[in-house]
């Protein structure tokens, strides 16, 4: 599969993306935010973590208005799938293309630490490990999963909740901590996979996670 | 400014009345204009190391994997398979105290700098931290701004924070110590960059942050004491953006891949002066720079202010002609400033334009070499907590006192701080800071360990004890886990070294240090002093921190640092030494006390025997037993649900308070499975005879509930 990911200034996740794709024998494609590119040459995006445009004006606010994300969308549209990992997930909500937002966390502080999530949903695009609890890590100062009644009723609802932390790190309402579209080609979560691929980094529930 | 009577400049730029003696005489003439503001940065203590240089140059040690490259931004050790490691402590106390946020985050940004104008991307950052009693005046406003603002700087350029140290104690009450390290890695096709200025007619270029005026006069101030007045520094102190750096880091990597570059510095303490001044001065060249062509934020930026600027995240690199327009289409891909500012001459001068006109005109050596070097006076160490044998001070039950220093912020957990640091970006971190040892995975399937040292209570004991400890226990924890320390960086923490009891203790410091690196084969390869950490005749203790590298040629897997799995045999093994109360007895406010003494020579030797031990005898969990002495450190090795249990009568020396609470210099706690019992037996018993230890079996480890 040729698996592209995104580079943002400030994505500071996206050599840990590309190592993640390379251990499952997939060609990377990198792809600048500056720049479109042709959905035809990739099969799949990922929209790594990090800091895109420094956090600035809100998080993931600046990435989500770029030209490659004008690309993301299309691709998205035409049913290939798109994943998103903390800054990822929280640009793919600010484009639209996930319900909810991601907001700081109640604590107020950054928080680096494991969990463990719950699958609530699968799609046949990730995840596919057949596992149903995972125990990944998350580092995040804004990862509170937020939608106001209506919105979250109807995510509840169309069953678009992908995982949930079994214990609450960081206030996300229903403990939300992934969604994924309608279509189930667009997913994302905040805890990082590609941080949990062998024994020795303190797990491996990340491995096939792509 | 020529209105200003001579004290009045003399005041104002910091230089006393013998350093305008020296710079008259060696200028031929009175310093003028721009001079005042050069030699005022850079013959500041920060800069120049006028009262540690004759005795830094102690840590001249090298070995087959290091090499003098001591002019430098960071120390290099080649540690084969094209691997290298740079790194470098650096201190950014003064700057914190003032303002907590900025001044922890500037310093994370500045010793990141040094390691990647050097061509190596940074993998890792360590801290360490002194702060006063908890309850002092604005502590823990203090203690929560410098750990936000690691926190805000580290996460955001992606480099993971993985381990640090955390002192508590009423000497730091009014001068805090925030020292960062960072490691970086060099691999593949780069090279190794140069900061030494060359090729006449190659262009000098600016990139990174517009040149703004904060920081104006930093190293200056960092370079005295504190009194009443504090907040009159806060223009002194540096703002950074971690977002700015992060750019900054993978432009300059960009260009240094694509050999678009003779040289390469960071604009650090005395920002562009600093930086232009040293680079011309060690590729023994001149340069024109014109001061007007300095990106500014706003125009009311003075040359003066532009040459003494602190603004965060700028670089300089010099480059030949053809290659300008390449490394700015690097810099225009970041969004970052890539303008050429001057050019290398034949003249050796340094000249200095603004709006055509030549506004200064000098030899950089004069400013960059002939800074004064004081001798300062000091005297031989004298013990002073030395005594014959260790008293009982404590009446309560191991059950209590250890409740008792568990209250104590300094013994109490200390993963909140750790939580608010990313450590695992960049997906090489194998140990974490919740471990006793933090370690990163390279690409060639070894080990890296990254520790920090110098526990502050044994210093404030006995600063020759203290000393060797410093570097001792990190290389023990390390070497516990079968690493071989390879090198060490410093961060020498002192008072005014205008007196001589401090003096005495930086010396006495140096000569252990120096001794310890050559013993243990692990070269001090980088470093930074920072004096002056006091406030109205106060000073810090004696605080030199260490980082230290360590290296383990495999992947294999390391021994747990807690109790893993019930049913384990669990060793006590303990060196002669010393045994004392030096943490445990301040907390509390007992007398410190301690007997005994380290051998440097046999300690240094043991650290290869027992990472070679390890290796052998495959422990399940092994751990260096800390300060508050077996009974916390047992307590620590407890996180997982599962302890040792002490199966003794009530009158058992292992039930004694002694047993339990003193902190001896050094033992060791070990687990083994059943299966392992033999081989390690065997082993333990030769490890025993040669290094005349004392071994115990201290019970098994079993589920607490």
């Amino acid at each position: 599969m040729k698996i592209g990911v995104i580079t943002f200034p400030g994505t500071n996740c996206d050599q840990d993306v590309v190592k993640m794709v390379q251990a499952h024998g997939h060609t990377v494609i990198p792809l600048w935010h500056k720049d479109r590119f042709e959905t035809s040459a990739v099969d799949m995006a990922i929209v790594p973590g990090g800091f895109s445009y420094g956090d600035y004006l809100r998080c993931g606010a600046l990435a989500a208005r770029s030209p490659v994300m004008h690309s993301v969308r299309e691709l998205a549209s035409k049913g290939k799938p798109v994943l998103g990992i903390c800054n990822g997930f929280q640009i793919l909500c600010e484009t639209g293309l996930l319900p909810g937002v991601l907001v700081r966390n109640d604590h107020g502080q950054f928080t680096d630490k494991w969990t463990e999530i719950e699958l609530v949903q699968t799609t046949r695009f990730f995840a596919q490990s057949g596992k149903t609890r995972l125990r990944l890590p998350v580092a995040h100062g804004e990862g509170r999963f937020y939608a106001d009644k209506a919105e979250l009723d109807k995510i509840e609802d169309q069953g678009l909740v992908w995982f949930r932390y079994t214990e609450n790190i960081n206030g996300s309402l229903n403990n939300i901590a992934g969604v994924m579209n309608k279509q189930k080609n667009v997913a994302a979560l905040m805890p990082h996979p590609e941080r949990a691929m062998f024994e020795w980094m303190g797990g491996n529930d990340g491995f096939k996670f792509i | 400014m020529s209105e200003r009577s001579l004290s009045e400049k003399l005041k104002h730029y910091r230089i006393s009345q013998g350093e305008y003696e020296r710079i008259t005489g060696l200028l031929g003439r009175p310093p003028q204009g721009l001079e005042w503001a050069l030699f005022s940065a850079l013959w500041s203590e920060h800069c120049s190391y006028k009262s540690s240089k004759v005795h830094l140059r102690k840590f001249s040690y090298r070995n087959g994997m290091t090499r003098d490259d001591s002019d430098e931004n960071a120390g290099v050790v080649d540690i084969g398979f094209g691997e290298k490691i740079v790194f470098k402590m650096e201190s950014h106390n003064h700057p914190s105290f003032i303002e907590p946020y900025q001044g922890a985050a500037t310093g994370v940004g500045g010793i990141l700098r040094d390691i990647f104008t050097m061509g190596a991307r940074p993998i890792a950052l360590a801290d360490y931290l002194c702060f006063g009693d908890e309850n002092a005046p604005r502590m823990k406003s203090l203690v929560k701004g410098v750990v936000a603002g690691i926190s805000g700087y580290g996460n955001c350029v992606g480099v993971p924070t993985i381990t640090g140290y955390t002192e508590y104690d009423a000497g730091y009450n009014k001068n805090i110590l925030v020292n960062a390290m960072a490691v970086g890695l060099l691999e593949g096709s780069m090279s190794l960059a140069s900061s030494k200025a060359e090729g006449v007619g190659n262009l000098v270029v600016y990139v990174g942050a517009k040149t703004g005026k904060d920081g104006v006069h930093g190293a200056a101030m960092a370079s005295e004491s504190f009194d009443q007045d504090i907040d009159s520094k806060k223009p002194n102190i540096q703002i950074g953006d971690p977002f700015l750096e992060k750019l900054l880091i993978e432009s300059c990597l960009e260009v240094l891949s694509k050999n678009l570059v003779v040289c390469m510095q960071d604009m650090g303490a005395a920002g562009l002066t600093s930086s232009t001044f040293e680079m011309a001065s060690k590729g023994k060249v001149g340069m024109d720079l014109h001061l007007d062509k300095v990106p500014l934020r706003d125009s009311s930026v003075t040359p003066e202010e532009i040459l003494l600027s602190e603004s965060q995240e700028r670089m300089v690199l010099v480059c030949v002609p053809e290659n300008l327009e390449a490394i700015q289409a690097v810099f225009k891909k970041w969004d970052l400033d890539a303008a050429p500012i001057g050019t290398i001459t034949a003249t050796k001068k340094m000249r200095l334009f603004w709006k055509g006109d030549v506004v200064t005109e000098i030899d950089p050596t004069l400013i960059t070499d002939s800074a004064p070097r004081y001798e300062r006076p000091f005297t031989n160490y004298q013990s002073k907590h030395k005594t014959d044998k260790l008293g009982s001070v404590w009446s309560q039950t191991p059950q209590e006192l250890r409740e008792t220093l568990k209250q104590n912020a300094f013994y109490k957990n200390k993963n909140w701080i750790f939580q608010q640091y990313d450590q695992r970006v960049g997906t090489r971190t194998v140990k974490d800071a919740s471990h006793s040892l933090s370690v990163v995975r390279l690409n060639s399937h070894r080990d890296l360990a990254i520790s920090v040292g110098c526990r502050p209570a044994f210093m404030r004991m006995d600063t020759r004890i203290g000393a060797i400890d410093a570097i001792l226990y990190p290389a023990l924890q390390q070497a516990i886990k079968g690493f071989k320390p390879i090198a060490v960086t410093d961060c020498l923490n002192f008072a005014s070294p205008e007196r001589p009891e401090v003096m005495t203790d930086f010396v006495q410091t140096c000569d252990l240090y120096a001794e310890i690196a050559q013993k243990l084969d692990a070269p001090i390869i980088s470093g930074n002093v920072s004096f002056y950490n006091e406030t109205e005749g106060k000073g810090i203790p004696p605080t030199p921190a260490v980082g230290l590298v360590g290296l383990k040629e495999n992947d294999e897997r390391m021994p747990d640092c807690v109790f893993s799995e019930p049913g384990l045999d669990v060793y006590l093994v303990q060196m002669p030494g010393v045994a004392a109360y030096a943490k445990t007895a301040e907390v509390l406010k007992k007398d410190v006390q301690f007997v005994g003494d380290l051998p440097v020579a046999y300690a240094c030797d043991f650290v290869s025997a027992l990472s070679q031990f390890v290796a052998r005898a495959r422990p399940q969990v092994s751990r260096v037993v800390g300060q508050g002495g077996l009974a916390l450190t047992l307590d620590k090795m407890t996180a997982n649900g599962i302890a040792c249990v002490i199966r003794v009568d009530e009158g058992h020396m292992f039930n004694s308070t002694g047993f339990l609470f003193e902190e001896r210099l050094y033992d060791f706690v070990f687990a083994v499975t059943r299966t392992q019992r033999a081989v390690f037996e065997k082993e333990l018993h030769d490890l025993a005879s040669r290094w005349n230890l004392v071994t115990h079996v201290l019970g098994t480890s079993q589920n607490l509930r």
